[in-house]
């Protein structure tokens, strides 16, 4: 796994990402138990309380109920249809195909430019297992831990005992706790004290065997004073058949820390029909445990039939800072029902949420949000903006914004709109020569640049890309 | 479509007090058979809607195990009797009363003579005017289908009235409805069915009210149907007692080109769960809605909204402002809704709150529901306590704190309170936002 990588993320819209690498894998049998679980463990060499802890996650995940409330539709999940593990068996191998050279050129991204990537360190995930991390030893000069999870919990197994599960315990959701019992592998990041950490720090998801569930979780710890930009992207197969994505990311930012968390998702969102793709069920919350600390959360959401998450911010320490920059598009008949929870707590904790919803064909978009504020919290400040982009005759777009205000020094502001993509402004572009697929991608690029702006130059650029081609042929 | 909680649905399908027993009884007090008809029609309805329970979104902040029907006794139904007068008699060409166990309806200004307006009980309408009611009892001016709530209003209602105002008539003072309740443990179920003709223009008020520290209940359910360039311009206040509970369901329809102007006003109550919608239900219709609340001591306000646009060209306007203090808890929860096909429609709506102190609390949960495109829906929503900025200006000027504070609540208030039609009515809005700030 190379530096390229991080380019992965960009795909266009006859999904050049479906293609399946051929790598023998190592799995396990398909369907969900105790045996499943400890073999599970047993093969990722993990200690006896992390097997401990997986099994009282599954017990507790027996007693849960899959919940339905979301706006979303779709057939029940046969969790013993699924397999839970699956790891290809000659690590180099993977992702180097020479089908990602051409994606690239048709991107318009010269090779040589990966260079520009040089900055970006990678952990690259394949199905269940990390298969490879780059530029671990310049991070270690610093005393950055960046690995996969699995080699966290041998080599750090007391960071992790400390902070896995604590933002997001097994407990939480039906879907975390499924994840907590099979999750396989993910990143651990621990920047310590005082350290801004040099580069970004990314991860790369790839689901590649068939009928296999991905369950990675990750953990990034930021220490007092210290600093970390950390990117994810993902992409999957074409398949006929849905896969399962479950995944849970906990953030923690103690005293002054700050975490920036950008995703680009592109995971494989099924065909014109609606066949296949990726149901991406995800749990991600960060804790501003910290005085002045800051967690911000940027998405763009391109791909996955389903996705349904809420990337959200507990604001524990006084003058924490929590934000929430989102792009969701959906198209043909993907649906998304996702937003944010800002949960204040600590005094003078201020969220900033910007979230933009473009949808096409029919598909369904949903925002939804819970903004808190508990009783003891005093002057805290929310502003939320929720804009919503129509794009066709069939789709749909939903808002369902929760403000919870228990404190009377709270100043709280929401606002949201649901249009069409403006006729006038498609017309003003035409009238100047400019073709009407490139018009609607510059209104749209305008509609999100407030979320673009905040992810790093190469991904921002990638991204726009990608929302281009997702879009492509949906107008006229 | 499922927004919210998963429901669940419970087995034992009546309210207490509210079951078959008590739809016959309630039957037999009339000698009309077609309200006996109706009765057994709406009950059916009733007995098949399930029962709202917390884990509904919804209900989530309300509990419905918190209305004490098993503590009341339905009232039975109200028979014409004597009402005393009010100072706003004169102010309206019809007023109707319902005062402790009886209904009056008095004709100032000799409209009803002529038959074009009829303002009448169900029960008589049913029996004389069965032709200009009927319809309006089929055709539903609830764009959705009604909660357990509503049904019970349209099943078991005890002072039941019909306002029909033929096509082409100006009522132009309106009708009052009074609603004055002392007797404590009665649950008083009005049921309003107001028609305003094609090209029609009619005012209507209604006011409620019962002495603090009388526990008693009220279950209330209206539909309005406005017709094609008619306009309907209703205001409603709730200043009811300190201890009464009141539930309300509400639905406008609009025809075409059809106007509608209301102003809810919520002020009184102990626990007060009401839920309202327009339905924009032909091209043209064109709604405004306003509403203020005010919450205090332990008071418990929940507010539903719905701004359904089901036709292409519809309008719809929403201001919903209100102030929590003390111990109180407001929700506000509105929905813009556009049904597929539903093009060029314009919707807003806006909630603002002002949560005087620590310990009150405000929810607001406003929401888009899209189903077409082409179209213009959007909401604003703002919580916060009073602007320390506007506070200091004002002291700085040497007015007292206290005085200050009062001028920016009522000022906040002034822009929906302003356009209340009725200086009557604003004028109770003043004194109560005034004794509330205390």
């Amino acid at each position: 796994m190379s530096e390229k990588s991080a380019e992965q993320v960009l795909a266009d819209s006859e999904y050049k990402y479906g293609f399946v690498t051929d790598v023998e894998a190592d799995t396990i049998p398909m369907g969900l138990n105790e045996d499943i679980i400890r073999m599970l463990s047993e093969k990722k060499g993990e200690p006896e309380w992390m097997l401990e802890w997986r099994l009282k996650a599954y017990r507790r995940w027996l007693k849960m109920k899959e919940p339905r409330w979301a706006n979303l539709d779709f057939p029940p999940i046969d969790f013993q249809a699924l397999r839970y593990y699956s790891a290809p068996k000659k690590r180099a191998e993977a992702e180097i195909d020479p089908e990602l050279q051409k994606t690239f050129e048709r991107l318009g991204i010269p090779l040589h430019e990966r260079n520009r990537l040089e900055g970006v360190a990678v952990d690259a995930v394949f199905d269940s297992v990390s298969v490879a991390t780059t530029h671990k030893e310049m991070l270690k000069e610093k005393g950055v831990i960046f690995c996969s999870f699995s080699e966290a919990i041998r080599e750090h197994p007391d960071l992790v005992k400390k902070y896995m599960g604590t933002v997001v315990p097994y407990t939480d959701n039906f879907y975390a706790a499924l994840n907590a019992a099979v999750f396989s592998d993910g990143s651990f990041c621990y920047i310590p004290k005082g350290v801004r950490c040099p580069i970004e720090l990314s991860t790369y998801f790839r689901i590649n065997a068939m009928e296999t569930g991905q369950f990675e979780r990750t953990l990034i710890v930021a220490e007092d004073d210290s600093y970390v930009s950390y990117l994810e992207g993902c992409t999957a197969p074409l398949r006929d058949r849905n896969q399962l994505h479950a995944a849970v990311v906990e953030l923690i930012a103690m005293d002054n820390a700050q975490i920036k968390y950008a995703t680009v998702q592109n995971w494989y969102a099924g065909d014109k029909e609606g066949k296949g793709g990726i149901y991406n069920f995800v749990t991600k919350r960060g804790h501003c445990r910290g005085r002045h600390s800051k967690i911000s959360w940027t998405q763009v959401e391109a791909g996955s039939a389903i996705t349904w998450k809420y990337p959200g911010c507990v604001l524990e320490g006084d003058h924490s800072v929590g934000e929430f920059y989102s792009v969701a598009l959906t198209n043909n008949k993907m649906q998304a029902d996702t937003g944010t929870k800002m949960i204040h707590i600590g005094n003078h904790t201020r969220s900033t949420i910007v979230s933009k919803g473009i949808s096409a064909g029919e598909s369904n978009n949903t925002y939804r949000s819970l903004l808190q504020i508990l009783p003891d919290a005093k002057h805290c400040r929310n502003h939320t903006q929720c804009d919503s982009m129509l794009i066709g005759p069939l789709c749909k777009a939903n808002t369902f914004p929760n403000i919870e205000a228990e404190n009377g020094s709270a100043v709280l502001e929401h606002e949201a709109t649901t249009s069409r993509i403006s006729e006038e402004q498609l017309f003003y572009l035409k009238c100047r020569g400019i073709k009407e697929e490139d018009a609607v991608s510059l209104v749209v690029n305008g509609f999100c640049k407030e979320v673009l702006k905040q992810l790093p130059l190469e991904f921002a650029v990638e991204a726009i890309k990608l929302l281009e081609m997702k879009l492509d042929k949906s107008v006229g | 479509m499922a927004v919210g909680l998963e429901q669940e649905v419970k087995n034992e399908a009546f309210v207490a007090g509210f079951d078959e027993a008590a739809s016959r009884a309630l039957a037999g007090e009339s000698a009309v058979p077609a309200l006996r008809e109706l009765r057994e029609v709406r009950f059916a309805e009733y007995r098949a809607v399930p029962l709202p329970t917390r884990r509904m979104e919804e209900w989530r902040r309300t509990d419905p195990a918190r209305f004490p029907f098993e503590r009341m006794k339905r009232l039975p139904t109200i028979p014409r009797g004597a009402c005393a007068p009010h100072a706003w008699d004169d102010l309206f060409d019809v007023i109707v009363s319902v005062e402790d166990g009886a209904f009056d309806i008095r004709d100032r200004s000799g409209v009803l003579e002529g038959g074009q307006v009829l303002v009448a009980p169900l029960e008589q309408a049913l029996r004389e005017h069965a032709d200009r009611v009927k319809p309006f009892l089929e055709k539903r001016a609830r764009a959705e289908a009604p909660d357990k709530f509503e049904a019970l209003g349209d099943a078991f209602w005890n002072a039941g009235f019909f306002i029909h105002v033929a096509p082409g008539v100006e009522l132009e003072r309106g009708v009052l409805l009074r609603y004055r309740q002392s007797g404590a443990g009665g649950i008083l179920i009005p049921r309003v069915i107001v028609a305003v003709g094609e090209r029609s223009r009619a005012v209507l008020v209604e006011s409620m009210e019962s002495p603090d520290g009388v526990e008693l209940m009220s279950v209330v359910s209206r539909e309005f149907h406005v017709a094609e360039g008619a306009k309907l311009q209703s205001t409603t206040l709730r200043a009811w007692g300190d201890r009464t509970v009141h539930l309300a369901g509400d639905w406008a329809r609009l025809s075409r080109d059809a106007r509608l102007e209301w102003i809810t006003l919520n002020f009184g109550g102990r626990l007060t769960k009401v839920r309202f919608g327009s339905d924009g239900a032909e091209p043209g219709a064109n709604a405004e809605l306003d509403g203020l609340y005010f919450a205090s001591g332990e008071q418990h306000v929940d507010q539903k909204t719905l701004q359904v646009h089901s036709s292409p060209d519809t309008y719809s306007r929403l201001l919903y402002k209100g102030v929590a203090k003390d111990k109180a808890h407001s929700v506000y929860q509105g929905q813009i809704v556009a049904r597929p096909g539903a093009i060029r429609v314009d919707a807003y709506q806006r909630n603002n709150n002002l949560v005087l102190n620590d310990g009150a609390r405000a929810d607001s949960m406003p929401g888009l529901q899209i189903d077409a495109d082409d179209l213009k829906c959007s909401h604003g929503s703002t919580v916060g306590n009073l602007d320390e900025d506007e506070l200091f200006y004002l002291r700085c000027r040497g007015i007292d704190e206290a005085s200050a504070r009062k001028a920016l609540i009522r000022g906040f208030f002034e822009d929906v309170a302003g356009r209340i039609p009725h200086e009557c009515v604003r004028e109770v809005v003043h004194s109560q936002v005034d004794a509330k700030i205390g």
